[in-house]
């Protein structure tokens, strides 16, 4: 019997557009074996997702394609809309990235997941429901008999994941493809999702076709690595030979850019990759890197072409085996010299016992209690899962919302209430960074005027040239240019428009910058850049940061402290080397667990946190984290709340577990 | 407490709000058309002392207050007092019956338009950019351009005078009901019909298009559901909800637009009515058919909206995530 599931030879997809005819997928070849799993990754704009649909033969209209994909030995390429019918969902499963999107919104999930084995297998609508309630269980739900009758909006994020997964194994496919199943959640859900796909994936003998941008995931769950850039595979191999032999320019620059363990601002500058995904013509032939490669020369482009790196391993690049290409995979790093002058600290913000409650009748506790003082010139990283209470915190800091109760103390003034009643000095002191800055700049102004516009009202710098002048250097700080002057947003990719987000901010020398996960709506090439930029500048003018983020490895790289929440009350805080090699509260060890590892040596003893957060309409009693602690040492953690333990002075956490060596 | 219950309780009680705010302006508005009541009774030959002593009999002289809430108080006893033109005759006596011939107007308009609009809406959102959406988005455009009273003419012209298969006007003759003459309710129901179709099932294709887009909808192509399928059970419910509104909304404008439409074709309604009453100064027969109209208007966007919430589960079911 053949042992190759899926073959795909020289697949071709171009998209007709007005601008003319663009290539999305070109001329890309893959073999997927039985119970194998492939992980593509690349940036956005790299066709990986087109890819993924095109194996499923559902492209948009104006898409031609072209090429072989041989299923069990047949080709889907000659297959009628129908005959894909009995395939898709069946054969061939797809899960995608965001689930409440995914899910009917006006069907029960129970509808959503019978009509699967209704259509494909002429199930009745009984047994329908018993193999859906046994898929259910399969991916460790909660009653699923409840479920089945709820609405996808009635459940959270994390099992909507589930069920969207529970929903493809229905039929026990030969081949699930996932497109960035989990990259909408939370790491611990994260965490929690990657196991069970890498558990069904032997217990149903699927192969998986697995896409992210982020290395750490891939690591996790595939054997094979398949690196795509602009259409193209640029290289492919093992796992263990594409991670400890990256030879293409890319592959190295993709896994270089991630901060990770160990990377911490201090010691090193983040690789980037200049210039950004262009689309590309179908007549453009040749190396698509080549505009971004900083190891091209005159050669490379003539001998463009795949290669052989070892067996099983190649990559589409002349100068893969070159010695002088610097930056290979942490043995060699620009080590960044800093000089840390001893600063003198001093307590810029102040939050002593801060509260917020939303609405009146349903009540949502989302903060509850928040006691910590930020020095100045220092960034303080504040992580934890979505609906921790770190965002809010950082809006009542920025003034968006005022809090319930408690105080926030900045500079010797009192801020506690909202911007309205701020003097103009402290609403210029305090700035605030969005996650999305494509929906954070007003689309109808100019970049001048975005950044004008906080030098007129708060610096009262009236005179236009003046400002123009300012603007511009502004610009030039972020790595921009004048010629940036008159675009829109939505003429800018979504690193420049974040760093015209950070110019803005910048722009009125503030002293305090509340950065609310500027970096996770972007690619990690562009995620490198503001890190550094965002270092940069706070090393020149020792503005202060209030940086909040869900992702352990980008507050690692940038903080000096860390203030770990949960269910709007902090976990732990410490100074970053503190927090980060002595986890002392399990909720933190959690976190740090979760993480999906780039090196796939280290092996990590998983721990994996089941539910949820608690509900954030009851009134916290006891421990917020006792349901889903794996340390919980007896009653007195549901009953009472947790006392600080002082472990030095820089660090503290909230556990009964008095001693943490135990 | 059942969520849609909440809903109807609260609508309710926004309803009693809108109908006192808006009882007032009515009467402040009609209270600042030019003329005055008791010349127009008496005519212009009338001598100032007659105009006078009728305005003092009829407390035309009290304060506009006073006036108000005498007329107010008349309403909710059900007293919409008597019509000055015909006059003396109380309102109530003519103006339900017309109220009905109205209603069952809208209704017969109702039944052509919103299951014909939204049938074609949802071919035109199924069939996005292909020659069948072109004609149905042109035909619909075209139809929505035309007001009533020229898409009226049309109508008049063609089955009236040249094919002579309708009545010319749809008046009811002495001693019959509109029962017995049904056929007269074709053509303006048609003209009705021209003008909502081309708004509604542009809506309706929209939000076709935008549900046939979304992740959902694709999730259920890749579960490998036929098409039909997927449109009939995943996309049409998601689809229809948005068009429900937008009916509704338009119920309350649909009983404004009767007022062209039945003075066009001589129909015995409530629009013809009001239209008599404004062109006579008639100002008891206005003001009772303004309030009625906003009545229908604030009672057809209530029941839309419980029927949303009941049929939308984001809405009925509350709880989950937030």
């Amino acid at each position: 019997m053949n042992d190759n599931i899926l073959e795909i030879q020289n697949l071709n997809v171009q998209f007709k557009t007005f601008e003319g005819k663009f290539s999305a997928v070109r001329d890309v070849s893959l073999t997927l074996k039985r119970n194998e799993s492939i992980g593509i990754i690349g940036e956005s704009g790299c066709g990986k997702s087109t890819l993924a649909f095109s194996i499923m033969r559902y492209l948009a209209s104006n898409a031609e394609m072209d090429g072989v994909l041989n299923f069990n030995g047949k080709d889907l390429m000659e297959n009628t809309e129908s005959e894909m019918d009995k395939i898709r969902g069946n054969r061939i499963a797809m899960v995608f990235q965001n689930p409440s999107t995914s899910l009917n919104p006006s069907l029960t999930i129970g509808f959503q997941l019978d009509e699967v084995g209704i259509m494909h297998q002429k199930l009745s609508k009984k047994d329908a429901r018993k193999a859906s309630i046994a898929a259910l269980e399969l991916m460790n739900i909660g009653d699923p008999k409840g479920t089945a009758k709820r609405y996808p909006h009635q459940i959270s994020g994390g099992i909507q994941q589930r069920i969207c997964i529970a929903m493809a194994i229905l039929c026990k496919p030969d081949v699930m493809i996932l497109d960035e199943p989990t990259t909408a959640l939370d790491v611990t859900t994260e965490a929690v999702i990657l196991d069970s796909i890498k558990d069904l994936k032997d217990k149903l003998d699927m192969s998986l076709i697995y896409i992210s941008h982020d290395m750490g995931v891939i690591n996790k769950v595939s054997e094979q690595i398949v690196v795509m850039y602009n259409g193209e595979v640029v290289e492919q191999g093992p796992k263990t030979k594409i991670f400890e032999n990256p030879s293409h320019p890319y592959t190295r620059a993709l896994i270089n850019c991630m901060p990770r363990g160990g990377v911490v601002k201090e010691n090193t500058k983040l690789n980037t990759i200049k210039g950004y995904v262009r689309r590309r013509g179908i007549i453009e032939s040749g190396c698509p890197y080549v505009d971004r490669c900083d190891a091209r020369n005159d050669t490379c482009e003539a001998k463009y072409g795949m290669r052989m790196i070892e067996e099983s391993h190649t990559a589409a690049c002349d100068r893969a085996y070159a010695e002088d290409i610097e930056d290979t995979i942490i043995k060699k790093r620009k080590p960044r010299v800093r000089i840390e002058q001893p600063k003198e600290l001093h307590t810029v913000l102040e939050l002593e016992d801060l509260h917020k409650v939303y609405g009146s009748r349903r009540k949502i506790y989302a903060v509850n209690g928040v006691d910590v003082a930020v020095n100045g010139g220092t960034v303080i990283g504040i992580v934890g899962e979505s609906g921790c209470g770190k965002s809010t915190t950082g809006h009542m800091v920025a003034g968006l919302h005022k809090p319930t109760k408690g105080k926030m103390i900045f500079n010797d003034t009192d801020i506690t209430s909202g911007w309205r009643k701020r003097s103009p000095e402290t609403l210029k002191d305090i700035q605030l960074i969005f996650q999305n800055p494509g929906r954070s700049l007003n689309p109808s102004h100019t970049v001048e005027q975005i950044i004008g516009r906080p030098m007129q009202r708060l610096l009262h710098i009236n005179s236009k040239e003046e400002r123009r002048k300012k603007i511009i250097s502004m610009l030039h700080k972020v790595d921009l240019g004048g010629e940036y002057l008159a675009k829109k947003p939505n003429q800018l990719s979504g690193g420049e428009q974040q760093r015209v987000a950070i110019a803005r901010a910048l722009s009125i020398s503030p002293k305090l910058i509340v950065c609310d996960e500027p970096t996770s709506a972007l690619d990690v090439s562009v995620q490198a850049s503001v890190l550094n930029l965002l270092n940069d500048l706070q090393h020149d003018s020792e503005v202060t940061y209030f940086f909040i983020s869900h992702d352990l490895n980008v507050v690692n790289y940038i903080s000096d402290t860390i203030m770990v929440m949960y269910a709007g009350k902090i976990c732990e805080y410490g100074k970053r080397d503190e927090v980060m090699s002595k986890p002392f509260h399990p909720y933190t060890e959690a976190l740090l667990s979760a993480m999906p590892e780039v090196d796939p040596t280290k092996q990590k003893d998983p721990i994996r946190l089941e539910g949820g957060l608690p509900d954030p309409a009851k009134k916290p009693k006891g421990c917020p984290f006792a349901g889903r602690c794996h340390k919980q040492v007896g009653k007195i953690c549901e009953e009472q709340y947790p006392p600080m333990v002082k472990f030095s002075d820089t660090h503290y956490y909230n556990c009964h577990i008095a001693n943490p060596e135990m | 407490m059942n969520r849609t219950l909440t809903i109807i309780v609260k609508r309710l009680g926004s309803l009693l709000v809108t109908l006192a705010v808006m009882s007032f302006i009515i009467f402040m508005l009609v209270e600042i058309m030019p003329g005055d009541v008791a010349q127009m009774i008496l005519g212009q030959s009338a001598t100032d002392e007659a105009v006078a002593a009728l305005r003092e009999a009829r407390g035309l002289n009290d304060p506009v207050f006073q006036r108000y809430f005498r007329w107010v108080g008349g309403v909710l006893t059900g007293d919409l007092g008597d019509s000055i033109y015909m006059q003396g005759v109380s309102i109530n006596s003519i103006l339900w019956r017309r109220v009905g011939h109205s209603m069952i107007l809208a209704l017969t308009a109702f039944i052509i338009f919103v299951p014909l609009s939204m049938f074609f809406g949802v071919l035109a959102g199924v069939k996005e950019n292909k020659t069948t959406d072109s004609i149905i988005s042109f035909f619909g455009l075209a139809t929505m351009a035309l007001p009533e009273f020229v898409s009226g003419v049309f109508l008049i012209t063609i089955f009236g005078v040249q094919l002579k298969w309708l009545p010319i006007v749809s008046v009811i003759p002495i001693g019959e009901s509109l029962f017995t003459n049904l056929e007269i309710l074709i053509m303006p129901a048609l003209s009705v019909t021209f003008v909502m179709f081309g708004y509604i099932s542009r809506m309706q294709r929209s939000s076709m298009i935008q549900v046939m887009h979304s992740d959902y909808v694709r999730a259920a192509v890749l579960k490998g559901m036929p098409r039909k399928y997927v449109i009939l059970r995943h996309a049409m419910k998601n689809a229809l909800l948005p068009t429900i509104t937008i009916i509704g909304m338009n119920m309350g404008w649909l009983f404004g637009g009767l007022v062209v439409v039945e003075t066009l074709f001589g129909f015995p309604g409530m629009g013809s009515l009001l239209m008599t009453a404004i062109k006579t100064r008639d100002v008891p027969l206005i003001e009772a058919c303004v309030l009625l109209i906003t009545v229908i208007f604030s009672l057809s966007t209530m029941f839309t909206d419980v029927l949303y919430s009941y049929l939308n589960p984001r809405v009925r079911l509350q709880g989950g995530q937030k």
